[in-house]
């Protein structure tokens, strides 16, 4: 596991005569100490920074057990001691009132209306590095880091003066980041550097001891940072306001509109997630589609949550122009529609503003209205968005089984009448 | 790049002369002053002759002089050290070394310990302490305190004003607060610690009844601090123990923290007269360079008297954790308020108290000096500011990064 100083893996120096003041993004955690590290080591300029992304509740911030998230207060002072290590200044950024207006509010939002968000793509791409870019631009760095399990690589020479860089998956396939990263400003790409991409989780651990981190052993971090003890249902209670919609009871139906039972707020459901609904039935249902307007659930077999297209709106791109314009004309490409899902093999069929009609080669389970639709050319992200609608469902056989690194549906139905779905895991 | 610092409300560094007292009383005086040998003897002469520096320094005929660890410690006896005789009223200023046990006093925290009588039409746990307010000039209304009082849950056992405001240098006006403690009889607690050698402090019989310093505020060793109190005003010990500081302060003293202390009292009321018109000359020259750059910056208290050493601005239009950090990078030392804050959000309670909901509007700086600031890094100091404050408010104005997803 030992990595040569050596490794043509790690940074790259800066240029003789130089030493670029680099803004690196410190959570607390192992990834982004050992990613500020080999940046020092390298020759780099390093602030370290903590972006405050919300205060506990003081109410109740030990009652429910310690958190294993990554941006708490354990994490600033983790991360300060991570800093004096190094012998960089760390600052800590407060950016509770961005981050409660774009990714809870937006992540309360989208469950009010029957969807499922993905706060840590709206967390990363959006909030952590606008305030990044923003921050950095006025501390004079000429860079922006973190510890992502991606990797940035230069446009090809042929691509012409003025092509963006790519960004590609990061090296170590369990890990890697990509699907959180689609909503990068595309000012952005020039200047960012992800020193972990190229290497695998156990390696960054092993750098980490090497250097006698502190967080070197530290757990990897699983929820939702500001869903205590992932109990979102709860959350939305206490963010909603009493009797919204989505917390009232409805009616649990099935594709052909019968009666099957009673839930106690859509709100507390997911497509894809099984259903159980008591005795009297020969196999699980799974819950097909969420309707916000009339508070039904809709459920069905395991079959029957297969779709053929979807919609996707909000939709940003990290490629230039004539790469854009083969996409959107069809070119095919592999999308990947949840976190540690690979991605599958689709076709854009049409293009308007800022959302695409996508076809699967093959029908997918559980696709997801609110998750990302994160869209690849091999391992490069060329862009995403939100789903928006989910198109034709078939009932008919010839249904793909989400690819093999993919969550298959029974596990993912599993632990989740309470719980977060996979589909919240944190990065 | 040399380091510019600017937070001497925070820490003043050590004085040479004090850090070369102190030396000396570690190698004489180590043993325990409580000790009956020769070298507990020798420290208990030290610490005596220090503590009857002190009283002559501030011409304390009628207090006893107690040592504490610090300003914190010696407020919160003179708050809590009062508990059985009512709850404490303290002005909208203070320190949160005041404003929190005031706070836990008048929640009922002091009624657990003790039989202070409690009016039973009196609302039960209010959620602020008792306070009257002080005005952006530093006024005081006599009649707020009569105010304050009569919506009391339980009788008034201490008044607390500080001398000087750390936050803004705000000096509220003691004369009606003094006036109404004498009238109503109550025992008149004052914060110092930001006074000796910048303002002029209460000295002889114009003594408070209860009075904090604190060491390493003047150029002196951290960790030591004194209450004044007044040998007629009853306090009991917050914390409990030995009979050391005439049982108001148990636990082993710190006779050279104690030492270094009365130096760094000493030189600063000495030179008092010289380096007050100073830090103001200082002061002044930063506070012209803000407003040259910023125009709209808010001058805390800018209306009134202000202590010379600090100067509380608010930028508009700044986040205020990135100004900190680009003034560091910079080389200027800064504070956004007071350091014992760090790590709280919103606006202190001290500038919601002078600004009411606009405080949350600017971003809080302030910039304080001390024995050693000079004028040629002020100068130098002013110059960096101006970059910055520039670079970023012409950065917030355009906007900087696209917005997506």
């Amino acid at each position: 596991m030992f990595v040569d100083p050596k490794d043509p893996r790690l940074p790259a120096p800066p240029l003789p005569g130089t030493r670029p003041r680099i803004l690196v993004a410190m959570s607390g955690g192992v990834d982004s100490s050992v990613a500020a590290a080999l940046l020092v080591e390298a020759g780099y300029e390093v602030l370290g920074v903590t972006m405050k992304t919300f205060c506990y509740d003081e109410n109740q911030p030990l009652a429910k057990g310690p958190s294993k998230t990554c941006c708490g207060l354990d994490g600033i002072l983790d991360a300060r001691q991570v800093a004096d290590r190094l012998g960089i200044p760390h600052y800590v950024f407060d950016v509770e009132e961005d981050f409660t207006r774009d990714v809870i509010d937006d992540f309360v939002h989208e469950y009010a209306h029957g969807r499922t968000p993905n706060p840590c793509v709206r967390c990363n791409s959006n909030t952590k590095f606008r305030d990044l870019m923003a921050r950095g631009e006025l501390l004079g760095c000429q860079g922006i880091a973190t510890g992502h399990y991606v990797r940035v690589t230069p446009p090809a020479p042929d691509e012409g003066p003025g092509a963006l860089p790519h960004l590609l998956r990061g090296a170590d396939a369990g890990k890697d980041q990509a699907y959180f990263l689609w909503g990068l400003p595309t000012a952005l790409l020039p200047l960012l550097h992800f020193p972990l991409g190229a290497f695998t989780k156990p390696e960054v651990r092993a750098m980490a001891r090497e250097r006698g981190l502190v967080t070197a052993e530290k757990p990897e971090s699983q929820e939702i940072c500001f869903v205590p003890m992932g109990d979102y249902r709860d959350f939305l209670s206490r963010r909603l306001a009493p009797r919204h919609p989505a917390l009232e009871p409805g009616h649990i139906v099935s594709i052909d509109g019968e009666v099957l039972g009673e839930h106690r707020g859509f709100a507390g459901f997911t497509v894809g997630q099984r259903k159980g609904l008591g005795g009297g039935f020969p196999e699980p249902y799974f819950v097909l589609e969420i309707r916000p307007e009339s508070r039904e659930v809709v459920v069905g077999p395991k079959e029957a949550l297969a779709s053929a297209t979807m919609e996707v709106g909000d939709v940003h791109w990290l490629i230039d122009e004539d790469l854009l314009r083969t996409v959107q004309g069809g070119h095919p490409i592999g999308v990947q529609i949840r976190h540690r899902a690979g991605s599958v093999a689709a076709r854009i069929e049409g293009a308007s503003d800022a959302s695409v009609h996508v076809r699967f080669d093959v029908p997918q389970l559980a696709v997801t209205p609110g998750q990302s639709a994160v869209f690849f050319l091999g391992d490069r992200v060329l862009g995403g968005g939100r789903i928006h609608r989910v198109g034709g469902r078939t009932l008919t056989a010839g249904i793909a089984s989400p690819g093999a690194d993919a969550e298959p549906v029974s596990t993912r139905a599993t632990s989740l009448s309470e719980t977060a779905p996979p589909s919240l895991q944190r990065p | 790049m040399n380091r510019i610092y600017l937070d001497h409300a925070a820490t003043s560094p050590l004085r040479p002369e004090v850090h070369a007292v102190m030396a000396q009383a570690q190698a004489e005086g180590w043993g325990n002053p409580s000790s009956p040998h020769a070298e507990g003897r020798r420290a208990r002469a030290l610490l005596d002759g220090t503590r009857a520096r002190v009283r002559d320094l501030l011409g304390a005929r009628h207090h006893r002089v107690v040592f504490t660890r610090g300003g914190t410690e010696s407020d919160n006896l003179a708050i809590f050290g009062r508990r059985t005789f009512g709850i404490p009223l303290i002005s909208a200023l203070e320190h949160s070394a005041v404003r929190v046990p005031a706070l836990h006093l008048v929640q009922g925290f002091g009624r657990l310990h003790s039989e202070a009588p409690t009016r039973p039409e009196a609302p039960t746990r209010p959620l602020a302490p008792l306070t009257f307010p002080v005005s952006r000039t530093g006024a005081i209304d006599p009649d707020s305190l009569d105010r304050a009082a009569a919506g009391a849950p339980a009788p008034v056992g201490v008044v607390s004003c500080q001398l000087v405001n750390s936050e803004t240098g705000i000096c509220p006006d003691l004369t009606p607060v003094r006036q109404w403690c004498l009238r109503t009889g109550t025992p008149l607690h004052v914060d110092a610690v930001q006074a000796p050698g910048r303002v002029p402090l209460p000295m002889g019989d114009e003594l408070p009844a209860l009075l904090t310093l604190s060491g390493h505020k003047l150029g002196g060793p951290h960790g030591v601090g004194v209450l004044l109190v007044h040998r007629d005003v009853p306090l009991d010990p917050h914390l409990l123990g030995g009979g050391q500081e005439g049982g108001l302060r148990p636990g082993t003293e710190d006779v050279a923290a104690a030492v270094g202390f009365a130096e760094a009292l000493s030189l600063a009321l000495a030179e008092a007269d010289v380096a007050s018109p100073r830090l103001d000359y200082l002061r002044l020259r930063l506070e012209a360079a803000i407003v040259e750059v910023i125009p709209d910056a808010r001058i805390h208290g800018g209306e009134g008297h202000r202590a010379p050493h600090i100067l509380g601005v608010g930028i508009p239009g700044v986040s205020g954790d990135l100004l900190l950090a680009s003034l560091d990078l910079e080389g200027i030392a800064a504070a956004p308020g007071s350091a014992c804050r760090t790590g709280t959000p919103g606006p202190s309670p001290v500038l919601q108290a002078l600004y009411g909901p606009e405080a949350g509007d600017a971003a809080p700086l302030r910039l304080s000096l001390g024995w050693n600031s000079q004028e040629a890094e002020i100068e130098e100091a002013a110059l960096r500011i101006q970059r910055v404050l520039s670079r970023i408010r012409r950065s917030t104005s355009t906007p900087v990064s696209e917005t997506v997803a």
